[in-house]
């Protein structure tokens, strides 16, 4: 019987005691860290998670069923093994948030691009916000989206000269006009 | 008349020990002859009897076992080679090289968690759970058989009795009786602790951490801190199954 978080199905490695302490032979830890990586990636895409806080309880982190947490340096190893992957990234030197790239910069960046195709906003001017809470993004993977991700594809696009970011009316708004 | 042991005796004696030579010859081929007749119509009853009932064969894995145990008696192998009358006539060479083929897959699947070694009984679900479309029942012995069909590829596919519970082992990983009794401490809630280790088997705790450490090595099993009462527990993942929630223990 798969445990479930909400409608997120649980692996089986999940209800073993053992996968939650950080193992010490190293070919049983690279599977263990494979194991975990996989399953933070498909719990946050699924559920749109976007930000993990280490010190904060994590619905992965613990199995109240089986009484067992990670503890602080198994979570750190198992979210860098991530970050070395470029699906996640440590946002303080002290690596206690880490931002989830459960689509990678340039995926959201393409994301974007096909959202301005459907929607005919090849020439239009938008507001960050807009982009990332208004009417037309709804349905749409970019609704909701995490603030930091969306300005960090907007730059990558502005890079490749795809858009042009300006300041807008108010101090944190910025606006985006497209020029795909 | 008396024997004379002149030279015309000795003649006559060797020649009969000729006769009596020849004789027992013809004795033992007319037994061997007899034999052979009686195992040529032992085995045409026998084929006889798997073309009536090759459906129950197939399909009933008790049955299964018994024409195989049959069979063994007269001499014959229904799986000794995938051609030949008995192949043709039950197809059992394939079900056991297609079981076989299964096995090894489930093995490999498994093998990052268990480290190659898989509880019969486990393999034998995780098995019926794939073929769950197919209508051929599959038995433990069922499994046996493929299994040892398959020991044919070199090493590893052995299986090892731990107690009372039979393991699948799929990599050449050598066990010695330490690393069994370990193996069979485990079996009842799926880990031990050092303390009952040494307990239960008398051991030093030296002799335990060693054995234990190599069984983790092998990967074999996996360390777990993180009960309340803070004793490192060593789980055994052959001695649980994965395809049922492996428990709390309190």
């Amino acid at each position: 019987m798969m445990q479930k978080l909400g409608d997120f199905k649980l692996p089986a490695f999940f209800n073993y005691p053992p996968y939650f302490t950080l193992q010490p032979v190293r070919d049983t830890r690279e599977k263990q860290i494979q194991l975990w990586k996989e399953l933070i990636l498909d719990y946050c895409r699924t559920q749109k998670v976007f930000l993990i806080l280490l010190e904060e309880e994590f619905p992965l982190f613990s199995n109240p069923v089986i009484e067992r947490s990670l503890n602080n340096e198994a979570r750190e190893t198992f979210l860098s093994a991530l970050v070395s992957e470029g699906r996640a990234e440590w946002l303080d030197k002290g690596h206690r948030k880490c931002l989830i790239l459960w689509h990678r910069i340039q995926d959201w960046a393409d994301i974007i691009l096909g959202f301005v195709k459907d929607n005919g906003l090849e020439d239009s001017v938008m507001t960050v916000e807009e982009i990332r809470l208004g009417i037309e993004s709804r349905g749409t993977e970019l609704h909701g989206m995490d603030r930091t991700i969306l300005m960090r594809a907007l730059k990558l696009l502005e890079h490749k000269g795809k858009v042009a970011i300006f300041k807008g009316t108010s101090a944190d708004d910025e606006g985006v006009k497209f020029s795909v | 008349m008396r024997r004379r042991p002149g030279i015309g005796g000795l003649q006559s004696a060797a020649v009969a020990r000729d006769q009596y030579r020849l004789l027992g010859e013809n004795v033992a081929k007319l037994r061997t002859d007899l034999m052979k007749e009686q195992l040529a119509t032992f085995r045409s009853q026998l084929e006889d009897f798997a073309r009536k009932h090759k459906n129950d064969i197939r399909k009933n894995p008790t049955f299964r076992s018994q024409f195989h145990e049959m069979c063994a008696k007269v001499g014959v192998d229904p799986l000794a080679s995938n051609k030949g009358f008995w192949a043709e006539l039950l197809g059992i060479g394939d079900f056991y090289y297609e079981l076989g083929v299964q096995i090894v897959e489930i093995c490999l699947a498994t093998r990052p968690h268990n480290g190659g070694l898989i509880n019969l009984q486990e393999l034998c679900n995780l098995l019926r759970q794939r073929r769950k479309s197919n209508r051929e029942a599959v038995s433990e012995d069922d499994c046996l058989r493929a299994i040892s069909k398959l020991k044919v590829l070199g090493n590893g596919y052995e299986v090892i009795s731990v107690g009372k519970k039979k393991l699948v082992r799929s990599v050449p990983t050598e066990l010695n009786k330490d690393h069994n009794q370990i193996l069979e401490l485990a079996q009842a809630q799926g880990f031990v602790t050092v303390d009952e280790v040494e307990r239960r088997l008398s051991w030093t705790s030296g002799r335990a951490i060693d054995a234990l450490d190599i069984l983790l090595e092998e990967g074999l099993a996996m360390v777990d801190d993180g009960h309340r009462d803070r004793k490192r527990r060593y789980w055994f993942p052959c001695a649980s199954s994965i395809s049922s929630s492996m428990g709390a223990d309190s």
